[in-house]
Protein backbone atom coordinates (compact mmCIF):
# COMPACT_ATOMS: atom_id res chain seq x y z
CA UNK A 1 0.00 0.00 0.00
CA UNK A 2 1.56 3.40 -0.62
CA UNK A 3 0.90 6.81 0.84
CA UNK A 4 -2.05 8.00 -1.46
CA UNK A 5 -3.60 4.68 -0.61
CA UNK A 6 -3.45 5.14 2.46
CA UNK A 7 -4.56 8.71 2.50
CA UNK A 8 -7.92 7.83 0.56
CA UNK A 9 -8.47 4.31 2.59
CA UNK A 10 -8.06 7.09 5.67
CA UNK A 11 -10.72 8.85 5.01
CA UNK A 12 -12.75 5.83 4.03
CA UNK A 13 -12.80 4.80 7.54
CA UNK A 14 -14.30 8.25 8.54
CA UNK A 15 -16.75 8.35 6.02
CA UNK A 16 -17.68 4.97 6.98
CA UNK A 17 -17.56 5.35 11.02
CA UNK A 18 -19.48 8.99 10.89
CA UNK A 19 -22.23 7.75 8.08
CA UNK A 20 -21.41 11.02 6.20
CA UNK A 21 -21.25 11.82 2.87
CA UNK A 22 -18.10 12.76 1.63
CA UNK A 23 -19.20 16.17 1.05
CA UNK A 24 -20.10 16.83 4.45
CA UNK A 25 -16.41 16.28 6.06
CA UNK A 26 -13.49 18.47 4.68
CA UNK A 27 -9.25 18.24 6.15
CA UNK A 28 -10.27 20.95 8.05
CA UNK A 29 -12.93 19.86 9.91
CA UNK A 30 -12.40 19.82 13.78
CA UNK A 31 -12.36 16.11 15.05
CA UNK A 32 -12.50 17.16 19.11
CA UNK A 33 -14.34 20.29 21.02
CA UNK A 34 -15.54 23.26 19.30
CA UNK A 35 -18.48 23.03 16.38
CA UNK A 36 -17.05 19.13 15.96
CA UNK A 37 -19.90 16.98 14.76
CA UNK A 38 -17.79 13.85 16.18
CA UNK A 39 -18.22 12.64 19.50
CA UNK A 40 -16.10 11.09 21.47
CA UNK A 41 -17.02 7.47 21.12
CA UNK A 42 -17.08 8.17 17.02
CA UNK A 43 -13.57 9.11 17.90
CA UNK A 44 -12.54 6.10 19.69
CA UNK A 45 -14.22 4.39 16.77
CA UNK A 46 -12.10 6.09 14.33
CA UNK A 47 -8.63 5.11 16.03
CA UNK A 48 -9.58 1.50 16.36
CA UNK A 49 -10.00 0.74 12.93
CA UNK A 50 -7.52 3.04 11.50
CA UNK A 51 -5.54 0.82 13.80
CA UNK A 52 -6.79 -2.09 12.05
CA UNK A 53 -5.70 -0.28 8.84
CA UNK A 54 -1.99 0.27 10.03
CA UNK A 55 -2.02 -3.18 10.34
CA UNK A 56 -3.04 -4.42 7.33
CA UNK A 57 -0.30 -1.42 5.74
CA UNK A 58 2.00 -3.11 7.91
CA UNK A 59 2.88 -0.40 10.86
CA UNK A 60 1.52 0.40 13.55
CA UNK A 61 -0.36 3.59 14.84
CA UNK A 62 -0.02 4.91 18.26
CA UNK A 63 -2.75 7.15 19.35
CA UNK A 64 -1.95 7.30 22.66
CA UNK A 65 1.52 9.25 22.82
CA UNK A 66 1.56 12.11 24.27
CA UNK A 67 1.55 14.32 21.13
CA UNK A 68 -2.06 13.02 20.63
CA UNK A 69 -3.95 14.84 23.29
CA UNK A 70 -1.44 18.19 23.38
CA UNK A 71 -3.23 20.82 23.56
CA UNK A 72 -1.07 22.79 21.38
CA UNK A 73 -0.12 20.36 18.17
CA UNK A 74 -3.26 17.63 19.43
CA UNK A 75 -3.85 14.75 16.39
CA UNK A 76 -6.84 15.03 16.76
CA UNK A 77 -7.12 18.63 15.92
CA UNK A 78 -8.85 18.36 12.54
CA UNK A 79 -9.22 15.52 9.67
CA UNK A 80 -5.94 17.22 8.38
CA UNK A 81 -4.21 16.65 11.60
CA UNK A 82 -4.66 13.18 12.13
CA UNK A 83 -4.23 12.15 8.23
CA UNK A 84 -0.84 13.61 8.79
CA UNK A 85 0.09 11.84 11.52
CA UNK A 86 -1.46 8.99 10.65
CA UNK A 87 0.46 8.97 7.32
CA UNK A 88 3.73 10.06 8.94
CA UNK A 89 3.66 7.04 10.86
CA UNK A 90 3.19 5.12 8.01
CA UNK A 91 6.43 6.38 6.40
CA UNK A 92 8.26 6.66 9.36
CA UNK A 93 7.86 2.87 9.40
CA UNK A 94 9.05 2.78 5.77
CA UNK A 95 12.33 4.11 6.21
CA UNK B 1 -10.51 -14.52 25.06
CA UNK B 2 -10.57 -13.48 28.67
CA UNK B 3 -7.14 -11.45 30.06
CA UNK B 4 -6.52 -11.86 33.72
CA UNK B 5 -3.66 -9.90 35.18
CA UNK B 6 -2.07 -10.92 38.32
CA UNK B 7 -2.57 -14.66 36.77
CA UNK B 8 0.91 -16.41 38.93
CA UNK B 9 -1.01 -16.48 42.27
CA UNK B 10 -3.08 -14.91 44.38
CA UNK B 11 -6.49 -14.10 43.12
CA UNK B 12 -5.71 -13.94 39.53
CA UNK B 13 -4.09 -17.51 39.64
CA UNK B 14 -7.42 -18.67 41.07
CA UNK B 15 -9.96 -16.33 38.68
CA UNK B 16 -7.66 -17.80 35.98
CA UNK B 17 -8.07 -21.64 36.75
CA UNK B 18 -12.00 -21.31 37.41
CA UNK B 19 -12.25 -19.60 34.19
CA UNK B 20 -10.54 -22.53 32.66
CA UNK B 21 -12.36 -24.72 34.01
CA UNK B 22 -15.74 -22.98 32.83
CA UNK B 23 -14.61 -23.76 29.56
CA UNK B 24 -13.03 -19.94 28.81
CA UNK B 25 -9.79 -19.04 26.62
CA UNK B 26 -8.05 -17.58 28.82
CA UNK B 27 -4.50 -15.75 28.35
CA UNK B 28 -2.42 -14.40 31.76
CA UNK B 29 -0.23 -12.12 32.45
CA UNK B 30 2.49 -11.83 35.60
CA UNK B 31 5.88 -11.12 36.10
CA UNK B 32 6.57 -14.72 36.67
CA UNK B 33 4.70 -16.86 34.75
CA UNK B 34 6.95 -20.24 34.98
CA UNK B 35 4.84 -23.15 35.37
CA UNK B 36 1.60 -21.92 34.59
CA UNK B 37 -0.21 -24.16 31.97
CA UNK B 38 -1.97 -21.76 30.15
CA UNK B 39 -1.33 -19.28 27.61
CA UNK B 40 0.48 -15.90 29.24
CA UNK B 41 2.74 -12.91 28.66
CA UNK B 42 5.09 -12.24 31.43
CA UNK B 43 5.59 -8.61 32.04
CA UNK B 44 5.04 -6.15 34.85
CA UNK B 45 1.53 -4.61 34.70
CA UNK B 46 3.13 -1.24 35.58
CA UNK B 47 5.41 -0.71 32.57
CA UNK B 48 2.74 0.99 30.12
CA UNK B 49 5.30 0.23 26.99
CA UNK B 50 5.51 -4.00 27.64
CA UNK B 51 1.71 -3.79 27.78
CA UNK B 52 1.22 -1.69 25.03
CA UNK B 53 3.22 -4.50 23.13
CA UNK B 54 1.10 -7.39 24.83
CA UNK B 55 -1.93 -5.39 23.38
CA UNK B 56 0.05 -5.26 19.92
CA UNK B 57 0.54 -9.28 20.15
CA UNK B 58 -3.12 -9.84 20.59
CA UNK B 59 -4.70 -7.40 18.18
CA UNK B 60 -2.47 -9.61 15.47
CA UNK B 61 -3.42 -12.93 16.57
CA UNK B 62 -7.05 -11.76 15.44
CA UNK B 63 -8.66 -13.64 18.99
CA UNK B 64 -11.53 -12.01 20.10
CA UNK B 65 -11.03 -10.56 23.55
CA UNK B 66 -14.04 -10.50 25.63
CA UNK B 67 -13.01 -9.75 29.26
CA UNK B 68 -10.18 -7.94 31.21
CA UNK B 69 -9.69 -8.90 34.52
CA UNK B 70 -7.39 -6.85 36.46
CA UNK B 71 -6.47 -8.65 39.49
CA UNK B 72 -2.60 -7.96 39.57
CA UNK B 73 -2.08 -5.83 42.78
CA UNK B 74 0.07 -5.75 45.96
CA UNK B 75 -0.08 -5.19 49.54
CA UNK B 76 1.71 -2.51 51.76
CA UNK B 77 0.36 -2.92 55.19
CA UNK B 78 2.12 -0.03 57.20
CA UNK B 79 1.26 3.02 58.89
CA UNK B 80 1.19 5.67 56.51
CA UNK B 81 3.86 7.23 58.65
CA UNK B 82 6.10 4.75 58.21
CA UNK B 83 5.95 3.58 54.99
CA UNK B 84 8.88 4.27 52.74
CA UNK B 85 8.21 6.25 49.80
CA UNK B 86 8.97 4.09 46.97
CA UNK B 87 7.04 1.42 49.05
CA UNK B 88 4.26 3.35 48.21
CA UNK B 89 5.17 4.53 45.01
CA UNK B 90 5.13 1.05 43.85
CA UNK B 91 1.51 0.22 45.57
CA UNK B 92 0.18 2.90 43.61
CA UNK B 93 2.24 2.21 40.45
CA UNK B 94 1.15 -1.54 40.58
CA UNK B 95 -2.43 -1.54 41.92
CA UNK B 96 -3.62 2.20 39.56
CA UNK B 97 -1.40 2.74 37.43
CA UNK B 98 -1.62 -1.11 36.26
CA UNK B 99 -5.21 -1.08 36.09
CA UNK B 100 -4.99 1.78 34.02
CA UNK B 101 -2.31 0.76 31.47
CA UNK B 102 -3.85 -2.85 31.12
CA UNK B 103 -7.59 -0.82 30.65
CA UNK B 104 -6.14 1.44 28.10
CA UNK B 105 -4.46 -1.09 26.23
CA UNK B 106 -6.73 -3.36 26.05
CA UNK B 107 -9.92 -2.05 25.29
CA UNK B 108 -9.68 -1.14 22.08
CA UNK B 109 -9.39 -5.25 21.81
CA UNK B 110 -13.23 -4.98 22.90
CA UNK B 111 -14.05 -1.54 21.60
CA UNK B 112 -13.83 -3.62 18.07
CA UNK B 113 -16.69 -5.93 18.19
CA UNK B 114 -18.64 -3.90 20.68
CA UNK B 115 -18.87 -6.10 23.54
CA UNK B 116 -16.57 -5.87 26.72
CA UNK B 117 -16.74 -7.37 30.23
CA UNK B 118 -13.75 -4.89 32.50
CA UNK B 119 -13.32 -5.84 35.73
CA UNK B 120 -11.24 -4.20 38.88
CA UNK B 121 -10.38 -5.34 42.01
CA UNK B 122 -10.76 -3.32 45.03
CA UNK B 123 -10.81 -3.58 48.81
CA UNK B 124 -12.90 -3.30 51.62
CA UNK B 125 -10.40 -1.44 53.05
CA UNK B 126 -11.60 1.82 50.87
CA UNK B 127 -15.04 1.57 52.71
CA UNK B 128 -14.24 0.92 56.22
CA UNK B 129 -10.73 3.35 56.05
CA UNK B 130 -8.72 0.28 57.69
CA UNK B 131 -5.37 1.88 59.65
CA UNK B 132 -2.23 0.44 58.68
CA UNK B 133 -3.52 0.36 54.62
CA UNK B 134 -3.56 3.94 53.88
CA UNK B 135 -1.77 3.67 50.76
CA UNK B 136 -3.32 0.46 49.73
CA UNK B 137 -6.65 1.60 50.28
CA UNK B 138 -5.97 5.10 48.24
CA UNK B 139 -4.35 3.13 45.10
CA UNK B 140 -7.82 0.82 45.27
CA UNK B 141 -9.81 4.19 46.20
CA UNK B 142 -8.42 5.14 42.47
CA UNK B 143 -9.62 2.31 40.63
CA UNK B 144 -13.12 2.88 41.89
CA UNK B 145 -12.70 6.21 40.61
CA UNK B 146 -11.30 5.14 37.60
CA UNK B 147 -13.30 2.39 36.84
CA UNK B 148 -16.70 4.72 37.55
CA UNK B 149 -15.72 7.21 35.00
CA UNK B 150 -14.42 4.56 32.35
CA UNK B 151 -17.43 3.06 32.40
CA UNK B 152 -19.16 5.98 30.91
CA UNK B 153 -16.73 6.14 28.05
CA UNK B 154 -17.06 3.07 26.67
CA UNK B 155 -20.80 2.13 27.45
CA UNK B 156 -21.58 2.80 24.18
CA UNK B 157 -19.63 0.08 22.90
CA UNK B 158 -21.49 -2.49 24.91
CA UNK B 159 -18.85 -2.75 27.61
CA UNK B 160 -19.18 -2.53 31.56
CA UNK B 161 -16.52 -1.57 34.08
CA UNK B 162 -16.95 -2.75 37.24
CA UNK B 163 -15.28 -3.33 40.64
CA UNK B 164 -15.04 -6.44 43.10
CA UNK B 165 -13.81 -5.27 46.44
CA UNK B 166 -13.12 -8.07 48.77
CA UNK B 167 -13.01 -8.38 52.44
CA UNK B 168 -9.94 -10.26 53.62
CA UNK B 169 -9.87 -13.14 51.58
CA UNK B 170 -7.48 -16.01 52.17
CA UNK B 171 -4.59 -15.19 49.98
CA UNK B 172 -0.45 -14.17 49.99
CA UNK B 173 -1.65 -10.54 50.41
CA UNK B 174 -2.79 -11.35 54.16
CA UNK B 175 0.07 -12.67 54.87
CA UNK B 176 1.64 -10.97 58.21
CA UNK B 177 -2.07 -9.82 59.14
CA UNK B 178 -2.87 -11.96 62.55
CA UNK B 179 -5.91 -13.74 63.01
CA UNK B 180 -7.45 -11.18 65.46
CA UNK B 181 -7.07 -8.45 62.91
CA UNK B 182 -9.03 -10.25 60.31
CA UNK B 183 -11.66 -11.28 62.64
CA UNK B 184 -12.20 -7.69 63.44
CA UNK B 185 -12.59 -6.50 60.00
CA UNK B 186 -14.93 -9.32 59.15
CA UNK B 187 -16.55 -8.24 62.17
CA UNK B 188 -17.48 -4.33 59.99
CA UNK B 189 -18.42 -6.86 56.92
CA UNK B 190 -22.27 -7.07 56.58
CA UNK B 191 -21.94 -11.18 56.19
CA UNK B 192 -19.85 -11.52 59.07
CA UNK B 193 -17.86 -14.69 57.45
CA UNK B 194 -14.08 -14.53 55.95
CA UNK B 195 -14.93 -15.21 52.56
CA UNK B 196 -12.15 -17.50 50.22
CA UNK B 197 -10.99 -17.18 46.81
CA UNK B 198 -13.58 -19.45 45.48
CA UNK B 199 -16.00 -16.62 46.81
CA UNK B 200 -14.51 -14.20 44.42
CA UNK B 201 -14.46 -16.07 41.39
CA UNK B 202 -18.62 -16.89 41.86
CA UNK B 203 -18.54 -13.02 42.07
CA UNK B 204 -16.41 -12.62 39.03
CA UNK B 205 -18.11 -15.09 37.12
CA UNK B 206 -21.72 -13.13 37.62
CA UNK B 207 -20.28 -10.30 36.22
CA UNK B 208 -18.42 -11.61 33.13
CA UNK B 209 -21.89 -12.94 32.50
CA UNK B 210 -23.52 -11.41 29.25
CA UNK B 211 -26.56 -11.15 31.52
CA UNK B 212 -24.61 -8.42 33.63
CA UNK B 213 -25.28 -6.03 30.82
CA UNK B 214 -26.91 -3.52 33.28
CA UNK B 215 -24.38 -3.31 35.47
CA UNK B 216 -21.61 -0.82 35.03
CA UNK B 217 -19.53 1.66 37.20
CA UNK B 218 -20.49 -0.61 40.09
CA UNK B 219 -18.29 -1.66 43.26
CA UNK B 220 -19.29 -5.11 44.40
CA UNK B 221 -18.36 -5.89 48.23
CA UNK B 222 -17.78 -9.46 48.74
CA UNK B 223 -19.42 -9.81 52.23
CA UNK B 224 -20.79 -6.67 51.83
CA UNK B 225 -19.96 -3.16 53.81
Amino acid sequence: MNQEELGKRFLGVLFAVLDLSRGSLSLESRLMGGDSPIDSFSLVEICVQLEDLASEAGFEFDWTSDNAMSQSRSIFHSVESLQTEFTRQFSESSE
Amino acid sequence: MIIVTGASRGLGRAIADRLISAGHAVVGIARNTEGLNFPTYSCDVADAEAIKSVARSLRSSGEEVTGLINAAGIASLNLALMSPAPQVDRVIRVNLMGTIHCTQSFTPLMVRHKYGRIINFSTIAVTLGLSGEAAYAASKAGVEAFSRSFAREVSAFGITVNCVAPGPIGTDLLRGVSQGQIDKIVDRQIIRKQFQPADVCDVVELLLDSRSKSLSGQVLHVGGA
